[in-house]
């Protein structure tokens, strides 16, 4: 299977997974998280346990089941740790506890190396056998959300879990909390051979194109993202208008609807209210698993925008990247850490510098054109999935090499 | 018989980043850092900076942050001034001693340029004693990094081979031999390329061509072209039997 992303990925990458894995082969890594489908996290597992297994490591993956209360509860969670003010209580903490209790009696944790992911079954390693932490075994825990403001006393019940792990992992330095293990910065990937990312037909482009009413006689703007203000797709329409009045051009919004955020609802109708009758402004709602029609519209755009104003890491400006597109991207989140400024895109501040960037793009094609593929390529070598197999792998390494700064193979 | 000639084997260098977990929101508290972190730390921040492998105004981190979010253009410049290459070509004597040497990496580089970036941040302090703090979120945050080094399975024996490898190797294993080699080997030491052309090759002048790319004006991708140009010319010329 590692095979498939030869020629795609960094050699480097490979190779060194390859190498990796002949060290570590016959050993077992155990991922636990909560869900199997659905969610960028079970993306990636689905990639990447057949992979490691193909690779000679024993690869295995569990899920933790719960009731409504306990899902009710991780999601109030999710939010708190990103900074939303939510109400706990004593039993809930205990709810928690306990459903992590009854799943470790179901699930099979013995493993050489431990990856939990996500706070949902994080009180797993409460659970961690004596034997396990005498015989050189890893139990890590993977951060995928974004912890840098967390709401009060959300962190301190979640660190009493976390600080008995043998190490911790955040996606950005700046989530990194103070904590007496080792913890280390991954940041997340897309896959290149998933059907958000593969690459296409001109042929399957433009019948995606007709599937949806899509002309092809201007240039395309596009944003995909769900329907949150966070997202600023007001913002966004307010960037096209100004554009709009110098270069003919149309806007494509596409997302799905926000299920789990009461305002999405509320935010939907006002895009459609304030877009009101401009044929140019196409506003689509997609369900969330047609993954290759969004490669395909992403395909045929000339610009596209994440202009977010609160993003956890905004990876959907890396799947515009790999696809050679002009990005213009928010200053936020994870936005800057896959755009160099100038570089492989726009960062900005404001709709008239999102305007701006869009109208230099669509009067440069040659700098788009080369601001694209220099972003494909630094998406090649930062943010493939390969870079996060291969950083996982180097990091379970690490720590049975513990002390060591420089590790020769 | 002739003295057989040591292929150079090509190696690469992947890094993982860890957390050192301090910060600093305002000049004063990155002086104090700067001063108390490891030296894997700084040599992450500075040295590593090149491995990103676009080099546009800033040389490091640290004048990135002073550049972007401090948004102190003239001590980012002094900042991105501080060249961590800098240094003589040592003689034999100290290159065999270091590589007979069983630490991996030598960091005596590092604290020079950890004084180098604390006189420049003192000298600005003294002149705007009072810093601001960057907007929250925008924090300097100290990493540090466990690397990992793996022979790529690439070996050249003769300048033609090395010619092809040079062009195709990932970014990672030029910034391995061209940079690294540098700290990994002790200050005023050279790049592996060299010192193999030197050593291996017996091509003296060679050598002292690619010596004389300096590491701090490049992209690794420029240092890559730079390299293929110097030896495609002295192949070339090796033809025509007029090299050096």
């Amino acid at each position: 299977m590692i095979k498939e992303y030869s020629g795609i990925a960094p050699k480097g990458d490979i190779l060194l997974i390859q190498k990796l894995c002949e060290k570590l082969e016959g050993k077992s890594f155990l991922h636990v998280n909560s869900t199997r489908e659905g969610g960028g996290v079970a993306e990636i597992l689905h990639r990447m346990i057949p992979l490691l297994q193909d690779l000679g490591i024993n690869a295995k993956w569990e899920v933790i089941n719960g009731d409504a209360k306990f899902y009710d509860f991780t999601k109030k969670t999710h939010n708190a740790l990103q900074g939303n003010e939510e109400i706990f209580t004593k039993s809930m903490w205990d709810h928690h506890y306990e459903v992590n209790k009854a799943n470790m009696k179901k699930l099979s944790l013995g493993a050489d190396a431990v990856l939990i992911h996500d706070p949902q079954p994080a009180p797993l390693i409460n659970f961690r056998s004596a034997s396990s932490k005498k015989r050189n075994k890893v139990w890590i825990w993977r951060c995928h959300i974004d912890v840098a403001n967390p709401a009060s006393n959300v962190w301190t019940n979640m660190k009493k879990y976390v600080k008995n792990y043998d190490a911790a992992i955040f996606s950005v330095a700046k989530f990194c909390k103070s904590l007496p293990i080792d913890e280390f910065i991954v940041t997340p990937s897309i896959d290149p051979l998933s059907d958000k990312n593969i690459e296409l037909s001109e042929q399957e482009i433009n019948a995606v194109a007709e599937k949806y009413s899509i002309p092809r006689d201007k240039h395309i703007l596009l944003q995909v993202s769900r329907f949150d203000k966070f997202k600023d797709p007001i913002g966004v329409i307010n960037a096209y208008k100004i554009v709009k009045k110098y270069n003919d051009c149309r806007l494509i919004l596409a997302g799905s609807p926000a299920t789990d955020d009461p305002e999405g609802e509320a935010i939907l109708n006002e895009v459609k209210n304030y877009a009101g009758n401009d044929p140019d402004i196409i506003i689509m709602l997609l369900p969330p698993d047609c993954h290759r029609d969004i490669n395909a519209i992403q395909r045929m755009s000339d610009v596209i925008l994440q202009k977010s104003i609160k993003e956890g890491f905004g990876l959907t400006v890396s799947e515009a990247m790999w696809k050679e597109k002009p990005v213009i991207g928010g200053a936020v989140g994870g936005i800057p850490l896959q755009i160099v400024h100038g570089v492989t895109g726009f960062v900005v501040h404001s709709v008239e510098g999102a305007a701006f960037r869009i109208r230099q793009y669509l009067n440069n094609p040659e700098m788009a054109r080369r601001m694209g593929q220099r972003g494909k390529e630094y998406v090649r070598n930062n943010f493939l999935l390969t870079r996060q197999i291969r950083d996982y792998l180097s990091l379970w390494y690490s720590l049975k090499n513990k002390g060591k700064n420089v590790i020769e193979l | 018989m002739g003295k057989r000639i040591e292929p150079f084997n090509f190696k690469q260098c992947v890094s993982i980043v860890k957390s050192t977990g301090k910060h600093a929101k305002n000049l004063r508290e990155l002086r104090k850092r700067i001063s108390q972190v490891s030296d894997e730390s700084i040599y992450h921040h500075v040295y590593q900076y090149f491995l990103k492998g676009h080099i546009l105004e800033y040389t490091n981190d640290f004048a990135h942050w002073a550049g972007e979010h401090l948004e102190e253009s003239a001590l980012s410049e002094r900042l991105t001034s501080i060249d961590p290459y800098t240094g003589e070509y040592t003689d034999e004597k100290s290159l065999v001693k270091r590589l007979a040497s069983t630490e991996p990496y030598t960091l005596d580089s590092v604290n020079k340029v950890r004084k180098e970036l604390i006189r420049e941040i003192d000298s600005f302090l003294q002149a705007f004693p009072e810093p601001h703090d960057v907007v929250k979120g925008n924090e300097f945050y100290f990493n540090e990094t466990v690397s990992l080094v793996f022979p790529v399975g690439v070996k050249t024996r003769n300048l033609a081979e090395f010619l092809v490898a040079i062009e195709h190797i990932d970014a990672g294993s030029i910034y391995y031999h061209f940079y690294d080699s540098r700290v990994r080997l002790g200050e005023g030491m050279v790049d592996d390329f060299s010192r193999w052309i030197e050593h291996g090759l017996g091509k003296k002048k060679l050598a002292d061509r690619i010596r004389g790319i300096d590491p701090f004006m490049h992209s690794i991708e420029s240092i890559r072209t730079h390299i293929r140009e110097i030896v495609e010319k002295y192949v070339r010329a090796d033809m025509e039997g007029v090299a050096d």
